[in-house]
């Protein structure tokens, strides 16, 4: 008897969502990267991190290369898109935090307006370490730039009606939904926000993550169950795309801030960061996201290599 | 692993209202009685609409209209023991929200229903029955494979086929309860789709308990393996109950608001 090959189908389907004007994110019926059982939908997106303040603690060579652009966000934003020309580009307000500068509301909607300007591609915007403050920022970037499709990271348990009413109601961008890796509660925002009105293509998640070797397992098999149930149970309220801010975890772990004085064993530095945001990122790629935000350009070539040598 | 199906039973021409509707053709109160039970989360409807010896080739596809132009997405299980009505329902049914569920074929006068659901691509509740109630599991099991090995034979796909093992009464037949429950886990044992008329159960019981009833013995019923189930879904506390069985059960995610979807 011939051989035939099993092919494992689901009944549920990830919802398309665009980013921006055209970047589409989600649409597939399969496992990630298992074009041998179906439809992978589109291709995970590769997104990069610029802040608004001057990255002080990034790795030497990208501020070297950055010089003055690295003061201005419009500048630095253009720099990466025609440089490196990822599929996004993120703006994390870090210049929001009380020992950053802590720039109100006005001042972030005006960072972000500059930024939306300079650049073509489609824009994610990160807000600071205050779920409260981020509530306002988001409302005040949002109504700078509105229907605009740009996704905002995160609404939270905490402050999701805010964030939720202006960015997804009011002026029609894309909320995040950001659980810290509790499974239950990742589809309980979902269905919060849904029930407040967000309309699901106004929507990505982001189910919690951290950089390897920080409970990721966990992170893991919590992005695998979170596919397995809008897959397999056709779970409506997780068939949400997942974006995952990678860089955010990976460039704060001791194995990427350690000094090559302090651990000369480690190796080069920037190698060591660059390895954690690598593998991080590969792994929740493999286990869902459908889109990672990167800061060296390094792990964004590798990442784009790795993504077109599987699909 | 599939969610537990729910059909809904309350377009049924035992319903005076109901047969009303259906003898004058009149829409109003069969969109009313379908759109409360869609609304209370039914996935599917049974429409029974008797023996209709006289008028069912007419009655069956004009209620089928009627229906799926008023709902287009909610699927549709056909009943009535009239074959040339149910073939004249499946000709102008629109499978696309899910195919049409006939309600019923046997192991007896009935077996000839399986052929009708192979022909219209149809899915079909197999009562594993041949004259009255089966007197003991090893009957039911028999009727089972009976309807199965026809069903082979005439290319219908066993995952088409829900098993209905005849849920009965509890007050009268209190004793052969756990054995219908048991009879549900054989059959999902052998990896088929089961389903039984939930109502049966608590039949000539008061009515303040006979929600109770039924949502209990579902939840049993589900725990031996129960895919579906022929139902009142404005019984909120028995769709509280199947929904919270599925969590359970894990074929539905847990979260806090799981009760509200």
């Amino acid at each position: 008897m011939a051989y035939k090959k099993p092919v494992q189908k689901f009944t549920g389907k990830i919802r398309e969502v665009t980013l921006g004007e055209n970047l589409k994110l989600g649409g597939e019926s399969v496992l990630p990267f298992y074009s041998f059982d179906g439809d992978t939908g589109h291709k995970p997106a590769l997104g990069m991190e610029i802040w608004d303040v001057y990255p002080e603690s990034w790795p030497a060579t990208i501020v070297n290369e950055l010089g003055d652009k690295a003061r201005k966000p419009a500048e630095w934003a253009k720099y990466v898109e025609e440089k490196y020309s990822p599929d996004f580009i993120c703006l994390r307000l870090v210049g929001a935090n009380q020992d950053a500068g802590d720039k109100s509301p006005e001042e972030c909607a005006l960072v972000a307006k500059e930024v939306a300007e300079a650049v073509n591609l489609p824009l994610v915007i990160a807000g600071c370490d205050s779920n409260e403050k981020n509530g306002k920022i988001f409302t005040k970037v949002a109504e700078a730039l509105p229907e605009k499709n740009i996704a905002f990271l995160s609404a939270v348990e905490g402050n999701y009606k805010e964030v939720g009413a202006a960015v997804g109601l009011a002026y029609g961008n894309i909320v995040v939904a950001e659980s810290s890796v509790d499974l239950n509660l990742a589809k309980q925002l979902n269905i919060l926000l849904m029930q407040l009105g967000v309309k699901p293509e106004k929507m990505l998640m982001n189910p919690g993550c951290s950089a390897v070797g920080y409970g990721f397992e966990y992170v893991v098999t919590t992005l695998d169950r979170i596919r397995l149930a809008a897959l397999d149970q056709n779970d409506t309220t997780l068939q949400i795309p997942i974006i995952m801010p990678v860089s955010f975890e990976t460039w704060k772990v001791k194995e990427s801030v350690a000094t090559e004085d302090d651990v000369p064993e480690w190796g080069n530095q920037e190698e060591r960061g660059i390895a954690v945001e690598i593998s991080t990122a590969v792994g929740v790629l493999a286990a869902g996201a459908n889109a990672v935000i990167l800061r060296h350009p390094r792990s964004l070539q590798v990442l784009r290599e790795f993504i077109n040598c599987l699909i | 692993m599939a969610r537990f199906l729910t059909i809904g039973e309350r377009i049924h021409v035992i319903s005076p209202v109901i047969r009303k509707a259906l003898q004058e053709r009149d829409p109003e109160p069969i969109i009313a009685r379908a759109r409360e039970q869609i609304e209370a989360g039914a996935h599917y409807l049974d429409v029974n609409i008797g023996p209709a010896e006289k008028d069912g080739e007419e009655l069956m596809p004009w209620v089928v209209k009627l229906l799926q132009s008023e709902f287009p997405n909610t699927p549709l299980c056909l009943d009535t023991a009239n074959t040339k009505a149910i073939e004249a329902g499946l000709k102008v049914y629109d499978p696309k929200p899910g195919k049409a569920i006939i309600n019923s074929a046997d192991a007896g006068s009935r077996i000839g229903m399986l052929e009708v659901a192979a022909e219209y691509g149809a899915m079909v509740i197999g009562l594993c029955a041949k004259e009255g109630i089966p007197r003991d599991n090893e009957e039911r099991i028999a009727y089972c494979t009976e309807i199965l090995d026809k069903a082979i034979a005439v290319g219908l796909n066993p995952e088409d086929i829900l098993f209905d093992p005849l849920f009965v009464v509890v007050k009268g037949m209190q004793e052969k309860q756990q054995e219908v429950l048991d009879a549900v886990r054989q059959i999902s044992e052998m990896g088929l789709k089961t389903t039984g008329g939930l109502s049966n159960v608590s039949n000539g019981c008061p009515k303040e308990i006979r929600g109770l009833i039924e949502a209990v013995f579902c939840s049993m019923a589900i725990q031996c393996g129960l895919s579906s189930a022929i139902i009142n879904p404005l019984n909120k506390l028995l769709m509280d109950v199947i929904k919270t069985a599925e969590v359970i059960k894990g074929w539905n995610l847990y979260c806090d608001s799981y009760l509200d979807l």
